[in-house]
């Protein structure tokens, strides 16, 4: 038989708090962008150790799909940043709707992706494929780093497409509400994370010159 | 009237192994980690006993030179990601935080479950490295490059697990910060924090911003095993250097996640024990973050002997110097506390002493090292092994102990024997100083570190050390089985405030607390935490 | 004793929210377009200014990551905290960058 404390503190960790759980994920946007961080000091120390070979490399990178990938990236973080005004105004049909829209784009940006990969490893430039082993130093370097770092900011948009997965279940039964969205705010923020780190990427590797 | 008849201790209540491994009660995730992490110490340990066997005398003793290296390397990792880096924070932090704070639970009890999870998995990993192939990683804990690439024994399974270790870091430091910026009581604000709760602070931003500089190192490594060629491969241009560039931007502010919550635990004690307020609470504050912050920037005193510009080694040397001061400001106020306190002399206390006798030492000898010539010289020999073991054994793992026996009746409302505490502290002082205060004269007489053989003219300093890590190990028997067997001593309930003197929260409640932490408001000093003048008067 | 219990009420009470409009959002996405615009056109069409793209290009990104962390991350409304820490992040890494750049330049 279980016999519970009558009391109770005030300030109960097991109390709903937004703002904590905003704070949260604040918090681990910073660990990410330290995490992407060490690679972009990488990219910065081996750019400017083999200038020419990193700018040699770059060609083979389609400047307008990159350009597409951050266009359909930041009209994406519009869709989401919209579908949070939704639900603050009430109107969870519209939110979901938005979500899906931002969903849409992260798809089509993998698609894009999809397709610039394979051209590259058709041509032999994924680490350990022959043409890769034969490039002149720096240039391997290149090539490591793109795909090190696309191929984890794309794990990245999935990650961020499930919790935004999440959110559309949640609001489609009700449980996010005009009063309680802590789900699809911080759903928000993950996804402009993911469109903050391409906006770095985009000139690093596609706007070499 | 209280309602203590009414509040089952966290201990009581749902039992078995399930709604162990499964709470959401911090309390118990505190055990949780204790009694892993205590276990991981053992396991740790015994290496280190394995490998003083080995340096007993020179030549072979008890191992080939390849096996030794897989010992200190495995030494290493378990001592610093499954013991010491996790220790304080993960057992007293999450036992005690919310409980100082004036709160009932973390601010995300579910994140904080899975933070030991994530602790148990990454320890599986680590210590399956044991089991297969050519067995652990021989490169030391620190995995430079380009060795740890090329050799064969278990690196990717090892840097694996250090990844996901990361992992639990991370999400303890978020945590514990969200915890302290949501949920103090009311009436406590930053400043009437105690500084136990100030160190985890400090503590929880360095574990959030540092940890993930490693995690994608070793990714970087993992990368460049899988995949054949990297990141860190001269011949296509990479720069090995820039691995422990990475490597020690990470872990030299871990060793600041390893020695802030041990600062913490002695501002805790030595009030207790002085029976007076601590001498400068926001200097003590003040310098946790200063110290947090200034750790950033000294990373490159690694690395002085591995080829940097000459530039960056006076910078990182100036740097280092310079973290030293807010860490001597701690102690200059620990004295001053102790000075005309009503001085009650107990187990605790002399943990706190022998933590600032020998973290000085530890300090010190950093500085030496953080000198450019003379570190040419000390540069991975056995000084360096005595510095870092005064710092993380004689200062962290001492306050550790210490926390063990200060904060003892109140989590398990149990006593241990004082006599015998007292005897374990005594073999474990001098068998301490025993075994490390020989490797820095080693070092100094230049005996490089992580060979496992070495010229007859440092045999007896070895001895020495070798006898002094029996005594230790006694005294670790001694004191772990003095704790173990409170369990059963047969005393008189445990008060609210064991000691009489303490007057952070934690005191004011039931030992050991019921599930909700507290069973009546807790009452705040009005002028600070450390307010002896106007300590509240707690009925039992 | 009387005062903890009458601050019970004022924990955690919900905050006035701002609530970005689709218009203030979509405004947001025409000033990126643009910047993205303007990065693009000059590292195809500005050749030779190369050295110069390189931060250029960079300067731009950051003001789009601004305009993105302000806006559609909500800072500007949000407590001034958030900002801050923010910043202290970023200096923080930025300082690794510019350490480790030294090192590597003085070699």
């Amino acid at each position: 038989m279980e016999h519970v404390s009558g009391f109770s503190l005030p300030n109960s960790g097991h109390n709903r708090d937004a703002e904590a759980s905003k704070m949260g994920m604040w918090l681990f946007l910073f660990t990410e962008i330290l995490l992407f961080g060490g690679l972009f000091i990488v990219y910065m120390v081996y750019r400017s150790l083999n200038p020419e070979a990193f700018l040699m490399a770059s060609f083979e990178l389609n400047v307008w799909m990159g350009t597409t990938n951050t266009v359909v990236l930041l009209v994406s973080s519009m869709t989401i940043a919209m579908s949070i005004t939704a639900i603050q105004k009430g109107n969870r049909k519209l939110s979901i709707q938005l979500m899906v829209l931002t969903l849409v784009a992260a798809v089509i940006f993998m698609v894009i992706k999809y397709f610039e990969w394979s051209a590259k490893i058709e041509h032999g430039l994924f680490p350990g494929q022959a043409v890769y082993d034969n490039l002149p130093p720096g240039e391997s370097l290149f090539f490591f780093l793109y795909f090190f770092m696309t191929g984890l900011h794309v794990f990245h948009i999935i990650i961020g497409s499930i919790v935004i997965g999440f959110a559309i279940h949640r609001t489609a039964k009700g449980r996010t509400t005009k009063e309680k969205y802590t789900l699809t705010e911080n759903a928000g923020l993950l996804w402009h994370l993911v469109d903050l780190i391409w906006i770095y990427l985009f000139p690093l590797f596609y706007l070499i010159h | 009237m209280t309602s203590k008849a009414m509040s089952l201790s966290y201990l009581q209540g749902k039992n078995g192994i399930f709604s162990w491994i499964f709470s959401l009660d911090h309390k118990r995730i505190a055990l949780l980690y204790l009694y892993s992490i205590l276990t991981f110490f053992i396991a740790g340990a015994t290496l280190g006993v394995l490998m003083r066997l080995e340096l007993l005398n020179p030549g072979r003793d008890i191992m080939e030179a390849q096996t030794y290296n897989q010992v200190f390397t495995m030494h290493g990792v378990i001592m610093i990601f499954l013991f010491i880096i996790p220790s304080i924070p993960a057992i007293f932090g999450n036992f005690f935080l919310p409980i100082m704070l004036g709160t009932d639970d973390v601010s995300f009890p579910r994140l904080n479950l899975l933070s030991w999870w994530i602790y148990i998995i990454g320890a599986i990993m680590a210590l399956s490295t044991l089991l297969w192939g050519d067995g652990p990683a021989d490169t030391g804990w620190t995995f430079y490059a380009p060795y740890s690439v090329k050799t064969g024994t278990n690196v990717t399974m090892a840097v694996l697990a250090a990844f996901v270790l990361g992992f639990a870091t991370i999400l303890t430091g978020l945590n514990f910060i969200v915890t302290i910026h949501r949920l103090r009581t009311p009436g406590m604000t930053f400043l009437k924090m105690p500084l136990f709760a100030w160190a985890l602070y400090a503590t929880s931003w360095i574990q959030l911003l540092a940890t993930p500089i490693i995690g994608i190192t070793l990714l970087m490594i993992t990368a460049e095993r899988v995949f054949g060629v990297g990141l860190f491969d001269p011949s296509i241009g990479g720069d090995p250097i820039l691995y422990q560039h990475l490597f020690w931007i990470y872990s030299h502010p871990a060793v600041y996640i390893m020695a802030l919550p041990a600062f913490g635990i002695i501002s805790e004690i030595l009030p207790t024990f002085a029976n007076r307020t601590i001498f400068g609470y926001k200097a003590i504050a003040f310098s946790s973050l200063a110290i947090a912050f200034v750790g950033y920037f000294v990373w490159g005193h690694h690395m002085f002997t591995a080829g940097m510009s000459g530039t960056a080694r006076v910078i990182f040397s100036v740097m280092t110097f310079l973290v030293a001061i807010p860490t001597s400001v701690k102690v200059f106020n620990w004295v001053a506390t102790l000075y005309k306190g009503s001085i009650n002399v107990q187990p605790p206390l002399l943990y706190a002493l022998a933590f600032i006798f020998q973290f000085m030492i530890g300090g010190l000898t950093g500085v030496v090292l953080g000198a450019l010539a003379a570190d040419i010289h000390l540069h991975d020999t056995h000084f360096v092994v005595g510095h870092f073991h005064y710092v993380m054994f004689g200062g962290t793992g001492f306050a550790l102990f210490g926390a063990l026996h200060y904060w003892y009746p109140k989590m398990w409302g149990r006593m241990y024997n004082k006599l015998v505490a007292n005897i374990a502290f005594v073999f474990l002082f001098v068998g301490f100083n025993m075994l490390y205060f020989p490797m820095l004269v080693l070092g100094l007489m230049g005996m490089p570190r992580r060979y496992y053989d070495y010229l007859p003219e440092f045999h007896v300093p070895n001895m020495i050390s070798t006898y002094g890590s029996w005594i230790l190990a006694t005294g670790l028997l001694l004191m772990f089985g003095n704790l173990i067997a409170g369990a059963w001593r047969k005393r008189e309930p445990i008060g609210r405030n064991y000691w009489k003197t303490g007057i952070t929260l934690e005191w004011q409640t039931l030992s050991p607390p019921p599930v909700s932490n507290f069973d009546r408001m807790p009452v705040l000093p009005k002028n600070g935490p450390y307010d002896y003048d106007n300590k509240p008067e707690i009925e039992e | 004793m009387s005062n903890q219990n009458d601050l019970k009420t004022e924990v955690k009470k919900a905050p006035e929210v701002h609530i970005s409009s689709y218009k203030d959002h979509f405004s947001t996405l025409m000033a990126l377009l643009l910047l993205t615009f303007i990065t693009v056109a000059i590292s195809v069409f500005g050749a030779d200014l190369r050295s110069l793209s390189v931060f250029t290009a960079l300067l731009i990104a950051t003001v789009k990551v601004i305009v993105v962390a302000y806006y559609f991350m909500h800072l500007k409304y949000d407590k001034k905290l958030y900002t801050w820490l923010l910043v202290i992040v970023v200096i923080l890494f930025v300082s690794f960058t510019v350490l480790t750049s030294i090192e590597y330049l003085n070699r």
